[in-house]
């Protein structure tokens, strides 16, 4: 079992838990101090984005998968990231 | 021995072969659409957000920000758990590919438990879905996901009894992979929009 310690997919999911912990320390809070914030939302949603292209890569492969694929499934991560900030910078 | 050591090296080199695409191809299908589907939903979501910011915001802090957390790590863990469990059934080492993929059930099933206990306090609390703008969205979205969860669980299920006969198939581990990770790419943008951003 220590062979799966120390496999890359380990490593990608290590760093997954880092990018979620440091998302959450960032986003969260409570009362007085929890207003619209386009720093906090641009970065939380930018870390979103790059742990949903990691499991997309490492975990469901398509980085060995055809071209085709790799257009729609990283065209998917870049162009909702794209969408959700210009749909929140629209309305500020 | 030759013929297992030929197979495994045929099973390892399927995937590091460009253009292999894991799981019967019709997953994709369902995959892609999914994600598009869900894609309006969150586009959707932010427009009508932007009309009421304040809203949204004061009805955020009412969730359980802890138990989004928590379960975003659930998710990511059973992911791992998967995809090690999928490595292992392609070197036919089915033994391991049922524990880890047992192991994932296991984890997986953490969720939607800890959905139920993040929604009962918020139903009895008056936050229901007619509540408000982002009560609905949060119930049908994180609901649709829930969903989603528990047919990734039952598909899980079944890869795992299939691990256990002596001729397992690799592309319905790969399949029933595939659906889990994506039930897991969706929660990451989910736990984004409803719990962190601002």
């Amino acid at each position: 079992m220590t062979s799966y310690l120390r496999n890359p997919l380990t490593f990608i999911w290590a760093l997954l838990t880092a990018i979620t912990i440091a998302s959450w320390s960032i986003g969260k809070g409570h009362g007085s101090d929890y207003h619209i914030s386009a720093t906090i939302t641009a970065i939380v949603l930018i870390l979103a984005a790059v742990k949903a292209q990691f499991v997309v890569r490492y975990f469901m492969e398509v980085r060995f998968g055809p071209t085709w694929l790799k257009f729609v499934a990283y065209g998917w991560v870049i162009g909702l990231l794209l969408l959700l900030l210009a749909a929140y910078r629209a309305t500020l | 021995m030759t013929n297992t050591m030929g197979t495994v090296a045929a099973g390892v080199e399927r995937r590091t072969s460009a253009g292999y695409l894991p799981g019967r191809p019709g997953i994709w299908f369902f995959i892609i659409g999914d994600l598009l589907i869900f894609g309006v939903y969150f586009v959707c979501y932010m427009v009508y957000r932007g009309q009421n910011h304040g809203l949204f915001l004061e009805s955020q802090q009412h969730l359980n920000q802890q138990i989004g957390v928590v379960n975003t790590i659930i998710l990511l863990t059973s992911s791992l758990l998967v995809a090690l469990g999928t490595e292992a059934a392609r070197t036919e080492n089915n033994r391991d590919a049922f524990r880890l993929f047992g192991a994932a059930l296991a984890v997986g099933a953490l969720f939607p438990l800890l959905k139920l206990s993040e929604w009962i306090p918020e139903i009895s609390a008056g936050l229901t879905p007619g509540k408000n703008m982002f009560f609905m969205f949060y119930y049908v979205m994180t609901g649709l996901h829930l969903i989603h969860v528990v047919l990734g669980l039952a598909i899980i299920g079944y890869v795992v009894d299939d691990l256990r006969s002596p001729k397992p198939s690799i592309r319905f581990a790969e399949t029933g992979a595939m659906y889990w990770h994506m039930v897991d790419v969706l929660w990451l943008v989910l736990f984004a929009v409803f719990y962190l951003m601002r």
